[in-house]
């Protein structure tokens, strides 16, 4: 029993593909300022719940709620708009376009008057923004004009982090973001989530790599075959009870 | 307030690499090969730098740069547009049968006019619409969705007209399609140029532009970031037949007669312009400006060769050189050095 309601939540949320259960009666919140860990073998159905709470796939029963209200997504612009971002394992750039083009995608910012009318994108401008957004989550970009394609594979990752922190306003969703990284920049993705919860936003961090999920965490979900079979504070786990709850072998 | 970590920034690119990437930069080179190629057929037949030439060329080049503009678009967007040369031959057609009804029913010479190219612009449209919703909701490869209607739209063109060219537009047809200011400039080819100009401005400068490169480069992360991904791409392919009618509309215009076999093989030389233009067939790159000098290019290669006295069968051997070699640059570069600005 909770007097306040969580920022973001589902509850007893299903999803069938056929005959394949992949969420079965799944409870999953975040609160402002937490980060949550998302966990479970392949299977488990972190995907799914990811696409669900990203707005991406619409639960065949259960409930969302924002801040206390049900919510029906019904696209990722839904879930977009209502201030949840999402990034998606390995692919939340496009790498031809520029660093500030990459963070506008989707909000370009158009000049003004007739020839914003006409679409008119406001360049000049985006680059600068996308800079001040970038260095503000912890991201220095000295040249915002550079297609990303340019850039190594950690750079590429902090613009996509740096991005999707920026616009979030509410619940950021991070998919496997140290996925391919060193253990420098993972250090520096881990160091991005912890501003982002010092920022105030509902962080959801999923993650094969066990030790950066100790590492940044407040909370633990475990997800075993579409259920969830442990709910608990980080500090409780050690990396052995950790992996015993994920694989369900005593 | 955190100091950014060392690694996490994003380098600049020092002046030996600028001066590496104006070399790379393929519409540089182009022109460079441009100008040299019309050094050298001019020193072989001087007829080859003079103002009939350039008139001559400008007409061949009008209705290939018009396709080839709507396939960087495509391309761009990690597409391929294969109906666009039945497309000029389909709304060629179309346009001149409206316009001898027209004009059998002794309506004014403008207005015939007008109407047969509304009605050609409406045949680029819908061949697009099909194409785009064919890609989009039927989950069809752009090759196979284009080269349906590829198909289609060719034999629409014969099924409409027997097999034969249709003629009967007003005098006024062959005046405007033919009449050159400044000895080279007919009107429809002034058109071209706008129309042009207008897609450069906008392949480069617009929202619709960055999103058909960033559909191009990372479709899914499109889509993530709130684009309308199917929308977008239905506009794109609607945009290329759009542009394939104009060109139909030009070939009528300059031979006053729509010919269902007219086009025939355009599809092959818009591509090659797009692609010789640097326009990388791995999407999310290419400039207009690369793709109007590969047009540009691939036409006057065809014209001088004829000037300088090679027998006509070795141009298409010519052009399929050209593709080779641009479409080699571009692997030796990488997928993604074209840029997009």
């Amino acid at each position: 029993m909770t007097a306040r309601a969580p920022l973001y939540a589902v509850r007893d949320v299903a999803k069938r593909y056929g005959h394949l259960v992949a969420l079965d009666g799944v409870d999953f919140s975040v609160d402002a300022g937490e980060v949550v860990g998302l966990v479970g073998d392949n299977g488990a159905g972190k995907s799914t719940l990811v696409r669900v709470l990203s707005g991406a796939n619409i639960p065949d029963s259960g409930e969302i709620s924002l801040e206390g209200t049900a919510r029906h997504w019904r696209s990722p612009q839904d879930a977009l708009a209502a201030g949840i971002e999402t990034l998606y394992q390995d692919s939340g750039i496009a790498p031809d376009l520029t660093v500030a083009a990459n963070v506008f995608l989707g909000r370009e910012k158009l000049k003004p008057g007739l020839l914003g009318k006409l679409g008119f994108l406001a360049e000049k401008e985006m680059r600068e923004d996308a800079r001040r957004e970038l260095e503000r989550v912890g991201i220095a970009v000295p040249s915002a004009g550079r297609p990303v394609s340019k850039l190594s594979g950690g750079q590429r990752q902090a613009v996509a982090i740096g991005r999707a922190v920026a616009w979030a306003n509410k619940v950021i969703i991070l998919d496997e973001p140290t996925n391919h990284l060193g253990a420098k920049q993972s250090a520096e993705v881990l160091e991005i989530i912890r501003q982002a919860r010092s920022k105030g936003l509902g962080v959801v961090f999923i993650s094969h790599t066990l030790p950066h999920v100790l590492e940044v965490t407040d909370r633990i979900v475990v997800l075993r075959l579409g259920k969830v079979v442990a709910n608990a504070p980080t500090s409780t786990f050690t990396p052995d009870s950790l992996l015993k709850a994920i694989t369900g072998l005593a | 307030m955190a100091s950014a970590p060392q690694s996490s920034r994003v380098e600049a690119g020092g002046s030996a690499e600028r001066l590496r990437d104006l070399l790379m930069r393929q519409d540089l080179v182009l022109l460079v090969i441009f100008i040299a190629m019309i050094g050298v057929f001019s020193a072989i037949n001087p007829r080859f730098f003079s103002l009939p030439a350039a008139a001559n060329i400008l007409q061949d080049f009008s209705p290939v740069v018009l396709m080839a503009i709507g396939q960087t678009f495509v391309i761009a967007s990690k597409g391929i547009d294969l109906s666009v040369g039945s497309v000029l031959g389909l709304s060629g057609v179309v346009m001149a049968l409206v316009i001898r009804a027209c004009n059998e029913a002794g309506y004014d010479p403008s207005l015939t006019i007008g109407l047969g190219l509304l009605a050609a612009m409406a045949v680029g449209l819908a061949v697009g619409l099909v194409n785009g919703l064919m890609i989009t909701y039927f989950r069809l490869v752009p090759f196979i969705a284009t080269l349906a209607t590829f198909g289609a739209a060719a034999g629409l063109s014969l099924v409409a007209t027997g097999g034969v060219q249709i003629a009967g537009g007003p005098q006024a047809v062959i005046m405007l399609g033919n009449k050159a200011y400044g000895g080279a400039f007919t009107v429809p080819v002034i058109a071209v140029f706008v129309v042009i100009a207008v897609s450069w401005v906008f392949l480069a400068k617009s929202r619709f532009g960055r999103w058909t490169y960033a559909i191009g480069s990372n479709a899914f992360a499109a889509r993530g970031s709130g684009i309308d991904v199917q929308r977008h791409l239905i506009k794109v392919y609607m945009l290329s037949g759009l542009l394939a009618s104009l060109a139909g509309a030009f070939v009528y215009f300059r031979l006053g007669s729509g010919s269902p076999l007219s086009g025939r093989g355009g599809e092959l030389s818009a591509i090659a312009a797009a692609v010789i233009g640097g326009v990388s067939l791995h999407g999310g790159s290419g400039k207009l400006g690369g793709t109007v000098l590969g047009a540009l290019i691939t036409t006057a290669v065809l014209s001088g060769l004829i000037m300088v006295g090679v027998e006509p069968n070795w141009q298409q051997i010519v052009v399929a050189a050209l593709i080779a070699f641009a479409v080699g640059i571009q692997s030796v570069r990488g997928p993604s050095a074209g840029g997009t600005s």
